[in-house]
Formats: C-alpha cells, structure tokens, sequence
C-alpha cells in the first residue's frame, strides 16, 4: 500500500474497514494479520495525531495587501 | 408725451386684487412659481399618504419613480437614490403602502410629485415583507437546495468563526469547542454584527477566509453567528449580499444566529444551521474522548479477531493432524487388498458353483444310459460332452481373462500408489486359482470319461443277454464257437449250440432248407 500520510479521519475510516474486514473472516489467515498489524499501527498513529494537537486560538486582522494577519486573541470574559 | 427712460423705482408692484383682475397675461414661470408658493405655504413640509403603488420603476441611475393611487386619484412619486438605498423591501406594483414626504412642483413638467423619503408597505412589517420577498427571490435561484449543501468535516484541524470579539456567542463557541474537542485551532474573525455596515463586513470576512484558506494552513470549516438580540439586531443575517456570500464559500458553514426561534436568511442559505452558538460548536466537533473511546473499542475488536482468527487456525490444524488417512496411510491399500482378494474368492466360488450343476447335469444321464442302448447315442453324448467341455474351457478362459484385465486394471492403479509388491501377491494367488480351477475341470472330465468307458464294458457284456431274456437265442457252431447267421455256414448232421437266457442247449442239424425268399 502506498505509504501517503493519512489524515486524521482517513486513518479513522481505514480503522473501521480493516475491523470489519477481520471480523468478517472473509479475507485469509496471513491478510488478516497483515491487516491487524495495519489496523494496530493506525490505532497508534491516530492517538499520536490527537495527543499532539492542542488548542490554539489566534485573531486575524486584515491586512494591506489583501491577505490576513493572525495575532494572539484574548478571550473576552463571558458577561 | 416724451416717454420716461425707465427706472426700477418708480414702477410700483400691482396690486394682488388688482392683477387678480388684470387682464396682463403671466408667464408659464410666474405662474409655476405662484402654484409651487401656493403649495409650499399651504401643505406641511412631511405629508403621510397611502395608496396602491403602481408604475413602479427604479432608473439605472438608482432613482425610483412610482405613482401612488386609490380608487379615485393618483399621485406621482419620486424616491431619490440615497433613500432608495435604505429600503428593506422592494416596492411593486399593487402593493399597499404608506409615502412619508413632501410635495413640490417639478417646474419643468408642470406638475406637482410627492418626494418621498420612505416607503413603507401597508399591512404586514417592513421587515417581514422584505424577508419574504429574498426568501422567494433566493428559493426560486436554488440557494436553500439540500442537495447543494456541502457535508461538515468530521474533524477539522482548524475552525474559523466570524462573529462579535466581545459578544456571549463567541466565548459560548471557544468555551464548547475547548470541552469537547481541545485539539482544534481556532481563527477569530472580528466583524460588527449588527448596524448598517454589519452585512458588507461579514460576507467580505467569509470571501477572505476563502481566498486566505490555504495560507492560513487550511480551514476545515466556518462558524458564522452572533448572539440572540431583536429582529432589526439580527437583520444583517436577512441580507442578500450575505446569503451570496455564504452561498459561494467552498468552506462548509455553520450557521448560529440568535436563539432557537429566529430564523434568517443566512440560516437557510448556510450548509448547516444550529439553534445557538454553543450548538454550533456542538455540531462543529466530535467529543474527543468519545473518538479515544472509539479508538480503544476498535483497537479491542482487532485484538478479539485476530484471536479468534488464530485459534480457529489451530484447532483445525489439529484436527487435520488427527485425520486417520495422515496418521494410519497404508489403511487405504490393505482395503483395496481386502476388496480384491474377496473378489477372487467369490469368482472361485462361482465357478465351482457352475461346475456342481454341470455335474448334476451330467449325472441325470447315467439312469437313461442305464435304461437305453447307448450304442447309437453314446458317440453323440460323447460329442457334445466334448462341446460342452470347450465351452467350458472356453468360458473360464474367457473369465479369466476377464478377471485378468480387471486385474491388471487395479494392478495399475495399485502401482500407481505405489503398491507393487502387494499386487504381485495377489496377482499370483488369483493365477494359482485359475490353474486350480483349469486342473479341476480337467480332472473332473477325465474321471467322467473313465466312468463312460466302464459303462460302455458293462453293457457290451450284458447287451446280448438282455435279448436272451425276452425269448431270442443265440446259435454259434459248437467249434470255433462262431456265431450261426447263415445256413451256408452250417451242414447236415453238424453239430452247434444254442445259447438261451438261462443255460446252452448243443444239438445237431438234421434238415437244412434255405429260404428262397432271402435268396
């Protein structure tokens, strides 16, 4: 298979297909151990991808030429 | 009378009874003039008047002309563009609706027009009027169409949200996205959400952050909202230039304007609407540790499959190696061998069961040959003992040929398995049968034909005897003990005997007479 970087929610959809491709025992003995070991490595990609993105709010401004700007954004206190 | 040069001052201005009655004609222009202060004086400077409006037409120039009429009378109008501009709705022919202005003379047609400086229709809102009229025109374009609305990501890397920096909405939205989702990046567009200037601010944010996506490292969707607040509050989201706006953005949009109940344009154009800015965020986000959840449920039913997977392989790889063709695979051929030898010993057997009837056959013949002379048939019996012989020989040869070709035939399929050793037995115990069979057969046939041979003995010693008992006897000359079958042989005074069943008589010819007859 083509080692392209997935994102996030085609690992998760890759993720549901292999399962249900086990759990179906319709493909071979040898496949479905490819396809766990697959599955499993998906499963650590895909928490990897969740534990490193925090959250981040920035404000954008617009700027002269067209384009924005993006600067820190302080959350106004809920009135 | 030497006319005076002429001077201003002197000419005293007419009287008004006296011009009344004067038959001096006045310009079309004093006489505009004299109607337009006429009016001017005589009308207030804000007149209300309602009326149907027909002839309705905006100039390009962006003025509007129309005429406001009842059943009796009509009324020219002029809207000027500046005015025009702050209209909600647009006016049409046959509506009912209320002018707010002045009147003044347009000197150069003659007439007198109302110059209106808003229009209101009679009946229903302003408002209200004017959002059925978008509503109807952006329906009949396919704005509101289900099937062009755009999916929302599952999970977006990175949220824009266009609304009020100070308003409840957007810490309403920062404060839920944070709860369920806190690995999303969040872009805060500033825009004033209300005011006349509400609308252009908002449909240019949601251009810019099209045109700016992929700068801004990719925008996976749009909030676009405000808090709750009265309908002219929320009337920026009633607005045409920003339901085309929405409508072009390539990024899906959510919507979140107000409280559950108000419902606008912008809502029915956007790709999702949510009741409230925090059900915005609602709809924008999964819950993150429902996905980790979902992880982990995956990542144990892998674990569960392949288990089951595994467990099943082996247990039917034991029951392969239990298999008793794997374990005991020479079982197979001593079948065969079992198969073959009790089909030779069934021929054998149906082969001597053929012998014993032909026996019983041949033995019905000895009583008849008893009974018979066999002299006439004896050579025939014989015969045809001899055929039946053949074909008996015959048929067991053609048997056994039989057998030999179904012979070879398992042969070379036991060879094929690699059997040879095993068939050679079997191959020579069914020859030694067959030679068996063959001697037995000959055996049998010669001891029969000793037995014929006997009878044949017994019965030329008993044949003439047999005669002699039913009254015949037999003469021979007494010397040489010839048998007497003719006169010739015999003369007067000769002596013979006779032979009788139970004893010999000897006597001596005394009258020898030759039958003529016979001669």
């Amino acid at each position: 298979m083509a080692k392209k970087k997935l994102t996030f929610e085609e690992s998760l959809e890759r993720l549901e297909t292999i399962t249900q491709q086990i759990e179906q025992g319709k493909i071979g003995l040898e496949e479905s151990i490819d396809r766990y070991e697959e599955g499993m490595s998906l499963v650590k990609q895909c928490r990897d991808m969740l534990s490193k993105a925090e959250q981040r709010i920035q404000k954008l401004h617009e700027k002269a030429d067209g384009s924005l700007g993006t600067t820190k954004f302080d959350e106004p206190k809920p009135s | 009378m030497k006319r005076l040069p002429f001077n201003p001052g002197l000419i005293t201005p007419p009287q008004t009874k006296a011009q009344a009655h004067s038959k001096q004609p006045l310009s079309v222009s004093e006489l505009t003039a004299q109607i337009k202060r006429a009016i001017t004086t005589a009308l207030p400077s804000t007149i209300h008047v309602i009326g149907q409006i027909s002839n309705f037409k905006r100039h390009s120039s962006g003025h509007l002309y129309f005429t406001l009429k009842d059943d009796a009378c009509e009324l020219s109008c002029v809207m000027w563009r500046s005015d025009a501009a702050r209209l909600k709705f647009e006016p049409k022919d046959g509506l009912e609706a209320v002018a707010t202005g002045h009147i003044e003379v347009f000197e150069r047609a003659g007439r007198y027009q109302l110059y209106a400086r808003k229009l209101l229709p009679e009946g229903l809102g302003e408002l209200e009027l004017a959002f059925r009229q978008l509503y109807q025109k952006l329906s009949q374009e396919g704005l509101f169409e289900q099937a062009r609305k755009k999916p929302l990501p599952r999970f977006p890397k990175r949220i824009a949200i266009i609304t009020s920096p100070t308003g409840a909405a957007i810490s309403d939205i920062i404060r839920t996205l944070h709860r369920r989702f806190p690995c999303v990046h969040i872009l805060m567009y500033p825009v004033r959400v209300q005011g006349d200037t509400a609308s252009k601010e908002i449909s240019a944010a949601i251009r810019r952050v099209n045109t700016n996506a992929t700068q801004l490292g990719g925008v996976d969707l749009m909030i676009v909202g405000r808090g709750g607040g009265s309908t002219e509050d929320l009337w920026a989201f009633n607005e045409e230039i920003i339901a085309r706006a929405i409508y072009a953005s390539r990024i899906p949009i959510i919507s979140a304007i107000g409280h559950e109940v108000d419902i606008s344009i912008a809502d029915l154009v956007a790709d999702v609407r949510a009741a409230t800015p925090t059900a915005a965020a609602e709809l924008a986000v999964p819950v993150l540790h429902e996905i980790i959840e979902d992880l982990s449920m995956h990542e144990a039913r892998l674990i569960r499959s392949i288990r089951q997977i595994t467990t099943l392989a082996t247990s039917r790889l034991r029951g392969l190696e239990n298999l008793h063709c794997l374990r005991e695979p020479l079982d197979f051929v001593y079948q065969r061998e079992q198969y073959l030898d009790e089909l030779g010993h069934r021929q054998f057997q149906r082969l001597a069961q053929k012998l014993r009837t032909l026996r019983m056959r041949v033995e019905k013949y000895d009583p008849i040959i008893q009974r018979i002379n066999p002299h006439a048939t004896l050579r025939d019996r014989e015969n045809r003992l001899q055929h039946a012989s053949q074909r008996l020989d015959w048929t067991i040869s053609k048997l056994s040929q039989h057998q030999d070709r179904r012979l070879s035939q398992l042969t070379h399929q036991l060879r094929q398995q690699a059997l040879d050793l095993k068939l050679t037995h079997s191959h020579n115990h069914v020859m030694q049968l067959r030679t068996m069979l063959k001697s037995n057969v000959r055996n049998y046939m010669t001891s029969l034909g000793d037995h014929i041979t006997k009878q044949q003995q017994l019965l030329n010693a008993l044949c003439h005897k047999r005669i002699l008992r039913r009254g015949y006897s037999i003469t021979r000359i007494k010397k040489g003990k010839q048998l007497l079958r003719s006169v010739k042989q015999i003369k007067d005074g000769q002596r013979m005997m006779t032979e009788l069943e139970d004893g010999e008589i000897e006597s001596q010819v005394v009258n020898l007479s030759q039958l003529e007859l016979f001669e």
